[in-house]
């Protein structure tokens, strides 16, 4: 990583617990990383390691216990949970293993929400042109019960594109996929990334996919363990 | 974000799917049978006024010692209303050498306003009328006995010759049981020219009204400051006391029907507003992990919910209003008379109360997803942050209470109705505690479909209880409608048992108590009773003359400007139970007097106090030491003021009497008239058939008024079940892929249900026979035992329906592929 590029995201001694029967349970443990704008970093690690707390931690969809994490240039402890909520709605963009896509909506409804939430433009066209990119402008008026496991994954990438977020969080988002299918949400989601310059984070398990991303952190038992390019 | 347009787009979306339109549905079945309930509640009632008028010969009126200047009439005029003076006078009337004082009526050619003047006439014929022209007259039966005449005979009044051109038969007014003398009515006109009227008249005038509710509000608004010298208003309400008991009984029957309607749709709603909670638990965390802040999301939820409530509530206005249309035109002849055009007035508080009921139990769920946390997106199983303890689960039970608190129309009802809701709640949670407990020692016990249907009751422990509960609370309201208030109604019925007293005697002198008492008894009268009567003098209150201004309640001032009559007696008698203090022991060393509740009320009287009368020459002050409650509808004779025998002896007094007599002999009582023509007799039979009549008219229209209720109730019920049975569709498709066969889905659950059904029939059955004792107890004093039989019927009934219903809501998978419902999920 070169330290003079714009950073998108850094976190830095990042620790985190929680109560469990046994006592408390130290999930992540002094964790640091940075993420140059534009970039791509992979987080692996077996289960039960703490990659996906640690994704959702750089997201600020929780507060770490120790540690700072900054997103876009916003040291996210020193926002309240409603700041936080409002950097996530403009800088943010999630893709999730098991799509997530609220079933009342069909495919162009799900793709406006975030945009309906920003109330940014008009959302009925732009769901389209994102739908179109990832090639179902034929499914516009699809329910996700009607949708194949392939096809709910590209209407959540399109949702996650469709309001130009600096940042992508993705969490195993070919898990739930054959490995065909896999195969081409992963180009989908990596060709967007560089055509659109969106900062790339994912976890998985997946190592052909990790080795797509530029930048790899591996943990274990929430310690972050090595690095491969 | 627009708030408003994106709560919007949610509901169009959602509502695409149903899932809103359970609660909608609940909202709008609620609201159908609030409006319906209280719109058709308060147009019997004002059918049922309208009838009572009858008795009072009007809808109000204004009485006093002096003619009411012409302004009132004026006034009455402006506003639209119709019109009758009248004037009512004890007066000598002489015939043939014979000569009797009778009770005259001098009215207008309106009158009567309300009811029916039914005479017979000379030629035997018997027509409807208005008061007689001048020169002519009507006179009742014992009148005309008394005098030896007949219809077509002449009879003279203050020197003026008046023709009798009828036998009265019946009269608007004649339920006024101290009229002191037989009734004649004669033209105002022709009193007028007499002189009867004039300076120094004992006539006491009347200005009675009849129309539109709202100018006779108005009226009364107008003509309270103006009256003088005692002058009253005569309302409907106030006007019988016997009556309105009754109709304060009535009225709480429909109160009630309409409360507990209320609560049902409270109930259906906070079942359906949970299961939305739910649902809609993940999509929060989503907006949530999208940036949608916390307000927004409470503000995006209450308005979606909201934007569905209004129309939800306006529609089942609507349809409540037809409804009850409906229900009037089909069993419109339930009334007395024509029901009146509903107003928008029981609409709008039903629309507020399903707004109200909205808001209390739709928002305490809603507004815990507030609290759900962004990470859910990630990791599922975090759930929302336990609480001990939640202000927002206070809001439905403050809001189901401030419904019973406005609705009730006593505090004894609210805390019947507070009190067994809350008791039952409590059972069911406890009851169903224990045996969750139990089936998760025995169950694996059990055959295997069974088995797993209990354990799902077990497993989903918060769920089973609020489900019980819910059901519990439904059931209770469901038996309070259909068991305890039509078995409390048939008590209240059977109140005026056979042998009530038809007669009154007045104006028995004590020489003359064991003659008459003799000639009574053998004619056949039955239940004598007869009490000393004196009339008093109210001059002070604890030392102090009273002042009417002094007092609220305008029934004081005919006390105060005007006579007191009252008893003595060393037993308590009959139909009166002593409330405070205690009754005379004959030891005091000063005077005591009992009064009675109306009176404690009226003139803020407590014991211990003191009142002052004179009574003729005597002056007596004598302490409280007793408040007594009569029950004014036994048709005993009642007094509110009575002195302890002791300090009453040697007063200045007659005697009256009441007794009942078989119909067929009342003719026989001429004769005694003729032995001692100084009694006063008065036939109340024809009362008391108007009483029974209202009684009977009142409870029909008090059951069809029920019987919506409890369809509406019922209609609640399978509502509320059919959302919760939802929850099984997943387990049920799940163990169809498993191949289970389809008697093995219907025994797991039919198991579930049935026990469910058992344990809220159960809980309900005590909790609405324990509601229904402390109602007969405190609110309509009936003595009501809890028919074992209809109430093992109800739990039975509770089981049935509870199964069946549990059924009919999962019925529907085994026709659906399982993978729709799995891929659902």
């Amino acid at each position: 990583m070169s330290p003079s590029a714009e950073v998108a995201l850094s976190a830095r001694d990042v620790s985190k617990a929680v109560s469990g029967p046994d006592g408390r349970l130290q999930i992540l443990d002094g964790v640091s990383l940075v993420v140059p704008a534009g970039e791509s970093l992979a987080i692996v690690g077996a289960s039960g390691s703490g990659k996906t707390t640690l994704l959702g931690l750089l997201a600020g969809l929780d507060n770490p216990d120790s540690g700072e994490i900054v997103l876009a240039g916003q040291a996210l402890n020193r926002l309240d949970e409603e700041a936080r909520a409002a950097l996530r709605r403009r800088r943010v963009g999630f893709v999730f293993q098991s799509f997530h896509l609220l079933p009342a909506l069909t495919a162009e409804e799900n793709v406006m929400l975030p945009l309906e939430l920003e109330d940014g433009g008009d959302a009925q066209t732009a769901a389209r042109e994102a739908l179109a990119a990832v090639g179902l402008a034929q499914r516009l008026h699809h329910y996700p019960s009607q949708l194949s496991g392939g096809e709910q994954q590209r209407v959540a990438i399109a949702r996650a594109f469709v309001h130009g977020p600096g940042l992508l969080f993705a969490d195993e988002p070919t898990g739930n996929l054959d490995a065909r299918t896999g195969h081409t949400v992963s180009d989908l989601l990596f060709e967007l990334n560089q055509a659109r310059g969106t900062t790339l984070i994912l976890v998985t398990h997946d190592m052909n996919l990790a080795r797509r991303c530029r930048h790899v952190v591996r943990l274990d038992g929430g310690r972050r363990v090595e690095d491969a390019a | 974000m627009n708030i408003v347009r994106f709560a919007a787009r949610s509901l169009r979306r959602e509502f695409r799917h149903g899932e809103l339109r359970t609660l909608a549905a609940a909202l709008v079945l609620a609201v159908a049978a609030l409006t319906a309930v209280a719109t058709l509640g308060q147009r019997v009632e004002r059918a049922i006024l309208a009838s009572a008028a009858e008795l009072i010969g009007g809808d109000l009126g204004v009485a006093g010692r002096r003619a009411f200047a012409p302004e009132f009439a004026a006034q009455a005029q402006r506003l639209g209303l119709r019109h009758s003076i009248s004037a009512e006078f004890p007066s000598v009337v002489f015939a043939a050498g014979k000569s009797q004082l009778a009770q005259v009526n001098a009215a207008d050619a309106n009158y009567p306003l309300r009811g029916e003047l039914r005479v017979r006439e000379a030629d035997g014929s018997e027509r409807t009328v208005a008061a007689p022209a001048a020169g002519t007259v009507y006179a009742d039966g014992l009148l005309l006995v008394s005098l030896g005449l007949k219809p077509g005979d002449t009879l003279e009044l203050a020197g003026r010759p008046l023709r009798v051109a009828g036998e009265i038969l019946r009269q608007p007014d004649g339920g006024q049981l101290f009229a002191l003398a037989p009734r004649l009515i004669v033209a105002l006109a022709d009193a007028q020219d007499s002189g009867l009227l004039g300076l120094g008249s004992r006539a006491r005038h009347k200005l009675m009204l009849a129309g539109d509710p709202s100018a006779l509000a108005r009226f009364q608004d107008w003509a309270r400051p103006q009256l003088k010298d005692g002058a009253q208003l005569v309302t409907v309400a106030e006007a019988q006391q016997n009556l309105r008991s009754a109709f304060e009984r009535g009225e709480s029957f429909l109160r009630l029907a309409a409360l507990l309607s209320a609560l049902l749709a409270g109930i259906a709603v906070a079942l359906a507003a949970q299961r939305y909670a739910r649902r809609k638990t993940d999509e929060v965390a989503l907006l949530r992990a999208l940036g949608l802040g916390k307000q927004r999301v409470l503000a995006s939820l209450s308005l979606t919910v909201l934007l569905l409530g209004l129309p939800a509530c306006l529609l089942g206005a609507g349809l409540g209003l037809a409804l009850q249309q409906g229900v009037l035109t089909y069993a419109g002849n339930l009334l007395p008379a024509a029901a009146p055009p509903p107003s928008l007035q029981p609409a709008l508080a039903a629309i507020a109360v399903g707004l109200a009921v909205l808001v209390g139990f739709a928002l305490p769920p809603l507004a815990r997803l507030r609290d759900v946390p962004p990470m859910r997106v990630f990791q599922r199983a975090i759930a929302l942050r336990p609480r001990r303890f939640d202000l927002l689960y206070l809001l439905p039970p403050l809001v189901a209470f401030g419904l019973i608190a406005s609705q009730s129309s006593s505090s004894a009802i609210a805390s019947a109705l507070a009190g067994s809701l809350l008791g039952v709640t409590a059972a069911t949670v406890v009851i169903g505690l224990v045996l969750i407990a139990l089936l998760r020692r025995v169950g694996r016990r059990l055959p295997g479909a069974l088995r797993f249907g209990l354990a799902n009751l077990a497993r989903r422990r918060s769920l089973s209880l609020i489900q019980a509960t819910a059901l519990a609370l439904s059931f209770t309201a469901l038996l309070l409608l259909a068991v305890v208030g039509p078995g409390l109604l048939a008590a209240w019925r059977a109140d005026l048992p056979p042998q009530t007293p038809n007669q009154f005697l007045l104006n028995l002198q004590p020489e003359q108590r064991a003659g008459v008492e003799q000639r009574l008894l053998d004619l056949g009268a039955r239940n004598l009773n007869v009490q000393p009567l004196a009339v008093a003098k109210l001059v002070a209150i604890n030392g102090a003359a009273p002042r009417v201004e002094d007092y609220a309640d305008r029934r004081a001032a005919g006390w105060i400007n005007g006579e007191t009559r009252l008893s003595w007696s060393d037993t308590l008698p009959a139909s009166n139970t002593v409330q405070a203090g205690s009754w005379f022991d004959g030891k005091a060393s000063e005077p005591q007097v009992s009064i009675e509740r109306v009176w404690v009320d009226m003139l803020h009287l407590k014991l211990g106090d003191t009142l002052s009368f004179t009574i003729g020459e005597r002056a007596i002050t004598a302490r409280v030491s007793s408040i007594r409650e009569a029950d004014w509808t036994s048709f005993r004779v009642n007094f509110f003021v009575l002195l302890d025998p002791a300090s009453a002896a040697g007063l200045p007094h007659s005697l009256i009497a009441s007794y009942w007599l078989p119909a067929e002999r009342s003719a026989d009582l001429r004769a005694v008239s003729r032995e001692f023509p100084n009694l006063s007799m008065i036939d109340i039979n024809a009362v008391l058939d108007r009483v029974r009549d209202i009684i009977d008219r009142v409870s029909s229209a008090v059951m069809a008024v029920l019987g919506f209720s409890l369809i509406a109730g019922l209609l609640v019920l399978v509502a509320a079940l059919n959302v919760s049975a939802e929850e099984r569709r997943f387990e049920t498709a799940m163990l169809r892929t498993l191949g289970a066969r389809r008697g093995q889905l219907l025994a797991t659950v039919l198991g579930e249900f049935a026990l469910l059904g058992l344990i809220a029939g159960l809980i309900a059955a005590i909790g609405a026979a324990a509601a229904g004792l402390s109602l007969g107890h405190a609110v309509f004093r009936i003595n009501w035992t809890p028919p074992l039989l209809p109430f093992a019927a109800g739990v039975l009934a509770a089981v049935a329906l509870v199964t069946v219903a549990g059924w009919l809501g999962t019925r529907g998978i085994a026709r659906t592929s399982p993978l729709l419902v799995l891929r659902k999920e």
